[in-house]
């Protein structure tokens, strides 16, 4: 499957799960990140990103920016290594999640991410997150109501350059 | 109460019965959309070969995990029993000074009744997935495995809302009831020091495990306190990431018919916490024997470890969508919870579910782990029987009638007698018999014909037709004493066709009922006659019936029963090749099928056709009616009938119909065709009860 069969299916999925997906270039992300004003900021190079960290408590942040290893078309899911505590408070409590992923990134089935899993998970300790669009629940009556522990908002800037 | 008090109970719960059947449909729609462009076949294939193994395979996967992960802040317990894994975990929320613990929602710690063990032991623990969580504080348990407190209404749950949490509540605004929640739920994350998960799959080869969950609590509960307990039963280990991911593609499909859940967290070891006096997690695996183990070398019953708990075997059985899962399993729901209570908790209660299985197999044909729920079934119920046997009725109907042609033939001949004060055409008026209780007035039930199929069958020199294009027919129960008309509208299209018909000699039931009800003494009995009276194989290019449940009873079931019978074994292995549904004959033939009427036609799937024979009768409609044919929603949904079943749990039986009905009138077609006489005697019959004039036909009489 080419590149842009890859986005198109990632985003057709990820949007499903009511995700808000944005196509973007390195550098208008990189002009877009700051204007965000988000309380939690986690991006690796080669984007040159002033990355922001803040203390999490019980009362959550407003916005985290993260990026995320890998996507799988397939499902429309992100995969982020959640290792790091402050990741792993920064995607549970924030109320709008924005996630980075690079469009070569993007891996066509769930099997395609089982080699990454397993090197991740070799180490003496791991956590690994898959995230497909904003936490849910249809725990009353079956209706779908969006936003009950997690994030109530998941927008994912795949840049299409990289 | 009583199994049959607890049921009626449920079906005049109208909140249950809208929520179930609400659920139910959408269900259906959703799995079907997520499920399109893969291969569920193969798929759910493929998880079986992942999950089949020996104990020994099993024990190597554990100590692999336990190789893995093991450290001096991570540890890996075995627990045999549900007190053992009770005790390890209740001592080790102790020994971190705990009183608070955050649970994600988990079915095994439902197993083993953990929260009351906890509670006992002074420690709160908190169910912290919304339904989980909604029946914790009102005092209740699951009805479901993955919609834990699908039985309750929004009203319901904002009055237990109210009174938790002293606010007034809408009960039309859920999104504010879930905002309560997450508030609530919020500062119990930060206060518990313990945090205990279970598991969907862990994985040996690296010692991590994955749980699915839709909240993002299980995220928070491995995250935020400073312990992690992970409760997890044996079944749910598999050697590598690959095997693991392929359960998580069925999971959620199966499930609730999302593409994906919201959230896989994958997690290993002890990782980092500010929270903790070490910098990193303590973290604690239980893995749960609890009966498992013995049974992994067990022949049919090793198959319910190869369960992935999505649910769907609830999902779609129109019994528990009926009753619910109070009623419908114990801890575990659906066909694999009536299973599992048998080999976890209480043959006794085990029995009294199975009793509600009305043998339409949707369980095993929707199974992601390939697993025939049915089957397990039948076979289970034959060896409770032994324990718990059946009332003297049936075990006469069983063991003494359907098994002697004779004296069944002589009970018929009688009814025909009986039956005259009662009858009202080609039916009997129920309610003018005295003995029949008000709940079996859901349908008209045929009249016994005075002509049996066989009778009329040699009056008319049927079996005089010679030819060389030979077919064997074997009519069964319903054609032979209620509907011989379908069988002779057949004979006399096919010996047009020129195709000599022969039956069998003696007419004998085909041993379904008695296999279903857990008789295996009588169906083998009644398989054995059977097959001496039917005809050589190899003399006959196909051997026909008019109901798919024979049909399907002949195919599959009758071997089972005859290993130690090698000529009948042979001979049956010969028929069951060559057996066929009319539709699928003609098809084959290229037989041409005319109808010379201007009706508009629908189409029920019959259980045993669509899951046991296995024919596209639907299609084939569609080919030969074109614009004259109309679909039918959830045309493959069981009809109630299910032989004794509809006389056993008549209430159920009559609302899975009545859900038939409605959607029969909403195709606004004149006839609806089937090809099995048990779902027509039920479909027709509860159409006529209830004043409606549409015609029932089997196919054979349509021509």
């Amino acid at each position: 499957m080419d590149s842009s069969m890859l986005i198109e299916r990632f985003i057709r999925n990820s949007s499903a799960a009511q995700a808000i997906n944005i196509t973007i270039t390195a550098d208008e992300l990189q002009k877009t990140i700051p204007t965000l004003d988000a309380q939690f900021v986690n991006i690796e190079p080669p984007f040159d990103i002033w990355n922001v960290s803040t203390k999490i408590t019980e009362k959550g942040i407003d916005k985290a920016i993260i990026q995320a290893d890998l996507a799988i078309a397939e499902t429309g899911t992100v995969v982020i290594n959640s290792t790091s505590e402050d990741i792993r408070l920064a995607t549970c409590l924030c109320e709008h999640l924005f996630v980075v992923i690079k469009a070569s990134e993007i891996l066509s089935t769930l099997e395609d991410a089982g080699d990454y899993l397993h090197e991740n998970h070799l180490q003496n300790n791991a956590y690994t997150a898959f995230i497909t669009g904003p936490s849910r629940t249809a725990d009353i009556e079956r209706v779908l109501t969006i936003g009950v522990h997690g994030p109530t908002a998941v927008t994912v800037y795949i840049v299409s350059d990289c | 109460m009583k199994i049959k008090q607890i049921i009626k109970k449920k079906i005049n719960d109208d909140v249950l019965y809208n929520n179930l059947k609400n659920f139910a449909s959408g269900y259906k729609i959703s799995r079907q959309k997520a499920m399109e462009g893969l291969d569920f076949d193969e798929l759910r294939k493929e998880i079986y070969k992942i999950k089949d193994r020996s104990k020994e395979d099993l024990l190597k996967l554990f100590n692999r995990f336990k190789e893995n992960v093991e450290s001096p802040t991570c540890k890996v317990f075995h627990a045999e029993t549900s007190d053992e894994a009770n005790s390890i975990i209740a001592d080790i929320c102790k020994a971190h000074n705990a009183r608070y613990i955050v649970k994600s929602k988990s079915m095994t710690s439902e197993e083993i009744r953990l929260n009351d063990h906890l509670e006992k032991e002074g420690l709160r623990p908190i169910e912290t997935d919304l339904g989980e969580w909604i029946l914790q504080i009102g005092g209740e348990h699951p009805s479901h495995m993955v919609m834990p407190a699908i039985h309750k209404s929004r009203q319901q749950i904002a009055k237990i809302f109210e009174k938790h949490t002293s606010e007034s509540i809408d009960p039309d605004d859920i999104e504010k009831m879930v905002k309560i929640a997450r508030k609530y739920l919020r500062e119990y994350f930060f206060k518990a020091e313990v945090g205990i998960t279970g598991a969907n799959v862990a994985i040996a080869d690296t010692g991590t495990i994955g749980i699915v969950t839709n909240e993002g609590n299980a995220r928070l509960t491995t995250t935020v306190p400073p312990v992690h307990i992970v409760l997890v039963g044996y079944e749910k280990l598999v050697k590598d990431f690959t095997d693991a991911l392929k359960i998580i593609r069925l999971l959620p499909k199966s499930a609730t018919g999302q593409v994906i859940s919201t959230y896989v967290t994958w997690i290993k070891g002890s990782n980092p916490s500010t929270k903790s006096n070490i910098d990193v997690k303590y973290t604690y695996y239980v893995f749960l024997d609890n009966g498992r183990l013995s049974f992994f070398e067990h022949p049919f019953l090793k198959d319910a470890l190869k369960c992935i708990r999505c649910g769907s075997c609830a999902n779609v059985c129109p019994s528990y969508e009926m009753v619910g899962g109070h009623v419908f399993g114990d801890v575990y729901i659906g066909a694999i919870g009536s299973i599992l209570t048998a080999l976890i908790h209480s043959e006794k209660k085990a029995n009294d579910i199975l009793n509600l299985c009305i043998g339409c197999k949707a369980c095993s044909a929707n199974c992601p782990s390939n697993i025939d729920l049915q089957k397990i079934i039948s076979n289970l119920n034959v060896y409770l029987k032994e324990k718990y046997p059946l009332n003297l009725l049936k075990k006469f109907t069983y063991d003494f009638e359907l098994k002697n042609p004779l004296i069944q033939k002589q009970t018929m001949k009688v009814m025909t007698i009986v039956q005259i004060p009662f009858e009202d055409k080609h039916y009997l008026n129920l309610h003018k018999i005295p003995i029949i209780n008000k709940a079996h007035q859901f349908r008209m039930f045929p009249s016994v014909k005075k002509n049996t199929f066989s009778a009329s069958y040699k009056e008319k020199g049927l079996d005089k037709v010679k030819s060389k294009k030979k077919v064997f027919f074997y009519p069964g129960c319903a054609v032979e004493y209620f509907y011989p008309d379908m069988g002779l509208k057949m004979m006399e299209f096919l010996n047009k066709a020129g195709y000599q018909v022969d039956i069998p000699e003696v007419s004998v039931c085909c041993g379904l009922p008695a296999i279903h009800a857990g008789d295996g003494k009588s169906a083998k009995e009644t398989i054995l006659k059977n097959v001496r009276h039917m005809g050589d194989y190899l003399e006959y290019e196909a051997f026909l019936v008019l109901c798919p449940s024979c049909g399907m009873a002949i195919k599959e079931e009758y071997k089972t029963y005859l290993f130690d019978h090698i000529a009948e074994y042979k001979k049956i292995n010969g028929i069951g090749e060559k057996v066929i549904s009319f539709a699928q004959f003609i098809k084959e033939k290229g037989l041409t099928l005319q109808t010379d009427n201007q009706k508009i036609y629908t189409y029920h799937t019959p259980c045993h056709q669509g899951r046991g024979l296995q024919f596209d009768t639907e299609g084939f409609l569609k080919e030969i009616l074109g614009d004259r044919f109309v679909n039918l929603k959830d045309s493959n949904v069981c009809c109630g009938f299910g032989g004794s079943f509809s006389f056993d749990f008549p209430e159920v039986s009559g609302g899975i119909l009545a859900k038939k009905i409605e959607n029969i009138l909403a195709t606004n077609a004149d006839c609806v065709l089937t090809d099995c006489p048990g779902c027509i005697m039920q479909i027709d019959g509860g159409l006529k009860a209830k004043g409606h004039d549409i015609e029932v036909k089997h196919i054979s009489e349509i021509f």
